[in-house]
């Protein structure tokens, strides 16, 4: 399965990623590569959508979590937003739901 | 050992030149259409990756005609960035230009002998040679 | 070489006479059959189309010049094909040298990870633990206690293959270096947590539920770092219920604490305690439901635990074409008497 992202910078210090597919061991390298660099920047604030994500693996929390990292870093703010239930349990399980900010839905500011 | 005769790389042009050449003395010297493709692949690979890789260079041919031993020797040279990891670019699967090249290790295989000098920053000196069995 | 083509060649130019003549399909099959022997002899296919061109030109000595041109100038398109073929071969060997140290490897991290299943009375144990590749990302261990108690440790590493079994072995070396069963869950969970923190890349992090079973109240402690919940099974009421939990996986953060529970384990009660390469079985491209790994468990719960465990993993194992896409590890308890 593939993951497709596509990065949306709504104003000069905010972007959004949209993803769709699958996030896994094949699909996490990509995500790293899109997700950090927009974590290092300065104040950035990063939305996640994950709403066209069905699947995704530990090694996808593992990437959310060094973007986590991260963004404590560079003080950039990270959101994970429409989250799917499958993928939501997943970040309930491990916890990572009661340090991370994370919407289940409702899109912020987007149109 | 006869003179060398060299062909100048320099456009993509002059690998077809290369191979012209060689192909001509390869058949000459002897060596059957088998040969003369796989001789005409090497001068290929290693004129291509002058073309690619450095600003200019040269493939030089020298035929082999000793006592016991007939064969083509093809001297690739170039002034361009060198090599840093030999042993890499010598290492199947591995391809700078992430192509389907034979690359060196296909020129190695094409071939019966063949040696590399390197210098990063000065160029690179290549010798193979193909005998004539 | 050039007697070995000379040979091959007169046999190909034998063959190819009688099939011109005959057109039989005993010569094609013939062919195809010399056909693996090249591959097999590593002839490139530039010197079978030479070996057909030489039978060509020795068959038919007045065949037009510009078939013969055609004929070289296939031979040159084929010499990349040799080389890729040449490449291909060496590739292949290289691969195997890897499998097999990888498969050295993998033995030795069986040994070192090794851990004994205790005989506690009263209480039946079973376990599997299989990984999907050659090497095991999930880790499990028994630790009785002087006062009698049993700890169990399941653990998975985000990830799997070598770099997750080379993380195993050190939460290994950590846990042997701490007086566990002097220790409660939640103690242990927040020095593992500490150890991981430390040691391990920030994208990696390990989960872990780690359970004391106490024999002579018949108690079970537990406490979870991220793991995937187990199950208790009220055999009074014939019900499942999810063992849930609170705890953040190790290493994310360095000061994490975990809660503890309780939970009083009655006659024919069991626990199950499994990774999540249980729980995300795929059939085809539909992921099974928790539900369904318990209504497995339950169609052998009248076998002893061991064979619980598995029969359930070779459910499983077939419902994913025996091909599993995670290191599967499933432990149940069950209290006797």
């Amino acid at each position: 399965m593939n993951l497709t992202i596509n990065v949306v910078d709504e104003q000069p210090s905010k972007s959004i990623v949209y993803l769709a597919g699958e996030i896994d061991a094949y699909t996490a390298p990509d995500l790293k590569e899109a997700l950090i660099p927009l974590m290092r920047q300065e104040d950035q604030v990063v939305a996640v959508d994950l709403a066209e994500v069905n699947y995704m693996d530990s090694t996808g929390l593992g990437t959310f979590v060094s973007a986590l990292k991260s963004s404590k870093e560079y003080n950039s703010k990270l959101t994970l937003v429409n989250i799917q239930d499958r993928v939501l349990r997943l970040f309930q399980i491990t916890g990572l739901d009661e340090i991370m900010d994370i919407r289940a839905s409702i899109r912020g500011g987007s149109e | 050992m006869k003179p060398q005769s060299c062909v100048n790389i320099k456009k993509e042009w002059d690998i077809v030149a290369a191979r012209q050449l060689g192909r001509d003395i390869a058949r000459k010297i002897g060596f059957g259409t088998v040969d003369q493709a796989r001789i005409a692949t090497t001068i290929s690979e290693l004129s291509r990756n002058i073309y690619l890789y450095a600003d200019h260079g040269q493939i030089c041919f020298e035929v082999i005609d000793t006592f016991d031993n007939k064969g083509l020797c093809i001297i690739a040279i170039d002034v361009g960035p060198g090599i840093e990891d030999i042993g890499q670019v010598l290492e199947d699967g591995y391809s700078t230009s992430g192509g389907l090249g034979a690359g060196l290790p296909g020129v190695k295989r094409l071939m019966d002998e063949f040696d590399i000098h390197s210098e990063v920053g000065k160029g690179t000196r290549i010798k193979t040679i193909k005998w004539l069995r | 070489m050039s007697s070995l083509l000379k040979l091959d060649t007169e046999g190909y130019k034998a063959l190819m006479k009688r099939y011109i003549e005959t057109r039989d399909e005993q010569s094609l099959y013939e062919i195809e059959q010399a056909s693996k022997l090249f591959i097999k002899n590593s002839i490139l296919p530039d010197e079978i189309v030479n070996m057909h061109i030489q039978s060509l030109k020795d068959l038919y000595p007045n065949l037009s010049e510009d078939i013969q041109y055609s004929m070289n100038f296939l031979l040159e398109a084929m010499i990349a094909y040799g080389i890729a073929h040449q490449e291909y071969q060496q590739l292949r060997e290289k691969q195997s040298e890897l499998k097999s140290e990888i498969s050295v490897a993998a033995s030795m991290q069986e040994t070192l990870l090794e851990t004994k299943k205790p005989t506690i009375d009263g209480l039946d144990i079973g376990v599997i633990s299989v990984p999907a590749h050659q090497m095991n990302g999930d880790y499990h261990h028994f630790v009785k206690g002087r006062d009698g108690s049993l700890g169990i440790a399941i653990a998975d590493v985000i990830g799997k293959g070598i770099p997750a079994a080379l993380c195993m072995s050190m939460i290994k070396y950590a846990m042997d270096s701490y007086p566990e069963d002097a220790m409660t869950p939640k103690a242990i969970l927040a020095n593992m947590n500490r150890v991981v923190e430390r040691n391990v890349d920030p994208s990696m992090f390990i989960t872990m539920f780690y359970a004391q079973y106490l024999p002579s109240d018949h108690t079970l402690r537990y406490a979870s770092a991220g793991h995937e919940p187990g199950f208790y099974y009220n055999s009074s009421q014939d019900t499942f219920e999810e063992l849930t939990t609170k705890g953040l996986v190790l290493g994310v953060t360095p000061d994490t604490t975990y809660p503890q529970y309780e939970l009083k384990i009655e006659s024919n009660d069991m626990v199950i305690l499994l990774t999540d390469g249980v729980t995300e079985c795929r059939d085809g491209e539909r992921f099974i439901e928790r539900q369904e790994v318990l209504d497995v468990i339950k169609r052998y719960a009248h076998l002893p635990v061991q064979k619980i465990v598995d029969q359930t993993f070779k459910y499983f194992e077939r419902l994913q074409d025996f091909e599993l896409r995670d290191d599967f590890t499933l432990l149940i308890l069950r209290r006797e008497v």
